[in-house]
């Protein structure tokens, strides 16, 4: 309740009842109304606005300042800002953007793990100047189907896998998301590795986490940057054979890239003004293993969540960014046409249903719209298994979906063992 | 309480340098019991705090429900209180506001998504055009996948205009139905933005237009107000039946009182003329001009 300070003869009352709980009350007429408690006639008054004091320039306002309190008649101080003198880490302030050392005038787009764009695949391809084919490469898919790259018990053991992250892990229905996708790409990851007796080139490979990409590039009039953890690299001490021939790569020249107006490529992208243009892969020279070979995307649904075509954008450009990157490392900066093309591959998951992108590294000239494209070859959608719960779902006395592992597809892991494989045969 | 007084004011000097001054806004509403001469800290509250953002995004802001009491506390506004929990989706009204650094005399925008809005009656359209998103009043049939454009300049013709399409008012055709109506230029949309509702433009003359609003008022606003083509989604929001007495208080409306209370020349539908024309021209006065 406000107080409001009227001349003296105004007799003032504490009420007492239970209603007011002890609030101060003035009764501005000077009357009290002894008919009803006189909590019900505290009038209300509305918030006051603060006083508007105005600057007048030129004129310095008398202040209290060196009288060290308040006087009545001279205007508020207005002190310079504080400095502590020492840095404390729990009170820091950061610089405005325009004062800060990376400041630049002209804003980068920069493409990071928690990006989602609205346009998906479109945007993606048009960002990296790519085409698209629709399908899984059929020089990868024959390494699969050939009987002697498979694992004995092959099925049976992928299914062990699935159980083991899904079913066998907690008591409850299922585990969190949070952990049993991770879980389910490292075991699949390890029952690939077990053909290494036969495929002695898989040992030359490495598992790497939570690595720093950072590729820019120009596109038109703007700068493009990838920047972040990508998810688990497998990378390789050789480069990945390339997939399309010349005539392939020439027949992209002529196709024309793909513009969704009205929306503007650079959209969802994090704009900023305050940034470096770096180049790296995120591991040091001297690395034994260079070559990125496949990218593990896991989408876990918390940051933030992502559809399976924003899930496949984010693969597309993180694909680019390495072997981008990778180009730069063996080429220089200049932009031109490559010789020998740079193939990345990537597969993505939600723990159920896989993604799978190869990506290749046509040329570096990004400038401009036309000319060599690069290769991307999507495959989507691909679910492992179609249920696998610990308890039956069961409806009106009939089982909908069964307990344990049911609907399992051998041919996605047909396809994630191809992609391992591909390079190592 | 003067010890207090001047403790408070030492305190202030401490701390005003420090402190820096926030909008007017700001200090209007957030700093409470705050005058201009005294030196007491201000008491901060944050009761309208999820409402004073200045940046505009399309996330979705959590909001915090007042129950119809004032900043006192007591009720001012009897029969709220309750409801489902709602998020705040910050609506763009003015269709004419371009990203920043980039004027263009017509914009065309990509539909997204036209989904509910527990704030208001009608549907809201989550667009994109350019670099940037944002949440309007949906139209009546706008879907996902449709493009819309806001024009800002008016031709000698009358422009054949589209549903969902903003265009100065003047620009529009004699006749047509409109709905988000700017009462001063540049202001945003302020009439007619309720579910189903349209307006009716019915004659333009010499820089301004006469517009019927949906309770048959006429009103005389300056021609280049924007105002948008078509009905408000949501057209069947006036048939929908509550059905009982639990869904008014998911939506947040407490009962009334139940005290009989004798009807007097207050109750019962009224049959009067319609009032004069409200001008929202602000031509200058006689005294002005002269």
């Amino acid at each position: 309740m406000q107080r409001i300070r009227i001349s003296a003869s105004t007799v003032t009352q504490i009420c007492k009842s239970k209603d007011c709980l002890g609030v101060l009350i003035m009764i501005p007429h000077g009357r009290r109304c002894l008919s009803s408690s006189s909590c019900l006639y505290g009038k209300v008054f509305p918030r006051q606005k603060p006083r508007v004091v105005p600057e007048i320039a030129g004129l310095e306002p008398v202040t209290y300042a060196d009288r060290m309190h308040f006087v009545p008649g001279l205007a508020k101080p207005r002190f310079p800002k504080w400095e502590r003198g020492w840095k404390n880490p729990n009170h820091y302030e950061s610089p405005k953007p325009e004062e800060m050392k990376l400041f630049k005038d002209k804003p980068c787009y920069i493409f990071n793990q928690r990006t989602s764009v609205v346009e998906g695949v479109r945007q993606a391809l048009w960002l990296s100047k790519s085409a698209v084919i629709k399908e899984f490469p059929a020089q990868i898919l024959s390494l699969a189907e050939d009987p002697a790259n498979q694992i004995e018990d092959q099925d049976e053991r992928v299914q062990n896998a699935i159980k083991s992250a899904l079913l066998w892990d907690t008591t409850d229905d299922q585990p969190p998301r949070e952990r049993y996708c991770p879980m389910l790409v490292h075991r699949l990851l390890h029952l690939c590795g077990v053909l290494q007796v036969r495929h002695p080139e898989l040992a030359k490979r490495m598992l790497a986490e939570k690595y720093n990409l950072a590729a820019t590039w120009r596109r038109g009039e703007d700068v493009f940057q990838v920047r972040g953890h990508n998810g688990l690299l497998l990378n390789s001490m050789n480069p990945l054979p390339v997939l399309a021939g010349p005539e392939q790569i020439q027949g992209t020249a002529d196709q024309e890239l793909e513009t969704f107006f009205p929306i503007a490529p650079t959209i969802d992208l994090q704009c900023t003004n305050v940034y470096q243009e770096k180049s790296t892969t995120g591991f040091r020279e001297g690395y034994p293993c260079p070559h990125a070979h496949t990218l593990y995307v896991m989408e876990m649904g918390n940051t933030p969540k992502l559809l399976p075509e924003q899930l496949r954008a984010k693969m597309i450009m993180f694909c680019f960014g390495n072997a981008l990157v990778r180009a730069k490392a063996l080429y220089g900066d200049e932009p031109r046409v490559l010789e020998k093309p740079i193939v990345v591959q990537s597969v993505a998951t939600n723990g159920r249903i896989f993604q799978f992108v190869v990506f290749q590294l046509n040329t570096m000239e990004l400038q401009s719209d036309s000319g060599v494209k690069n290769l991307v070859w999507v495959d989507e959608d691909k679910p492992l298994y179609e249920h696998a719960q610990a308890r039956a779902h069961i409806k009106r006395r009939v089982v909908k979906i069964p307990a344990g592992l049911s609907g399992y597809q051998p041919e996605t892991f047909k396809k994630f063992l191809a992609l391992f494989l591909h390079g190592a045969t | 309480m003067s010890v207090g007084l001047l403790s408070s004011a030492l305190r202030a000097l401490c701390l005003s340098g420090s402190r820096t001054w926030a909008g007017p806004s700001a200090a209007a509403s957030a700093l409470v019991g705050c005058r201009g001469f005294m030196t007491s800290v201000c008491q901060l509250q944050n009761r309208t705090l999820w409402k004073q953002r200045e940046k505009y995004t399309i996330r979705p802001i959590g909001m915090k429900k007042t129950g119809g009491r004032d900043h006192t506390g007591r009720i001012k506004t009897h029969g709220i209180g309750g409801g489902h929990k709602q998020r705040h989706r910050i609506i763009d009204f003015q269709r004419l506001r371009s990203e920043p650094g980039k004027e263009q005399p017509v914009m065309v925008e990509k539909v997204l998504e036209v989904r509910y809005d527990p704030c208001r009656s009608a549907d809201i359209a989550l667009v994109a055009g350019g670099n940037r998103k944002r949440w309007i009043i949906a139209s009546q049939n706008m879907e996902a996948g449709d493009l819309i454009q806001s024009c800002r300049g008016i031709g000698r013709m009358a422009v054949l205009a589209q549903e969902g399409d903003a265009h100065p008012v003047g620009a529009l055709p004699v006749g047509t139905l409109i709905h988000n109506l700017e009462l001063f230029p540049g202001r945003g949309a302020q009439y007619i933005r309720a579910a189903g509702t349209c307006g009716v433009l019915l004659r333009k003359v010499s820089g301004t237009a006469i517009i019927q609003l949906p309770s048959k008022h006429q009103i005389q606003v300056l021609e280049t107000c924007v105002a948008t083509v078509g009905r408000v989604s949501n057209v069947d929001h006036n048939k929908r039946i509550i059905g009982k007495a639990g869904t008014n208080r998911w939506l947040g409306i407490r009962p009334s009182s139940g005290r009989w209370q004798r009807k007097g020349g207050w109750a019962g539908r009224k049959i009067r003329p319609l009032p004069a024309m409200k001008s929202y021209i602000n031509l200058p006065t006689a005294s002005a001009r002269a």
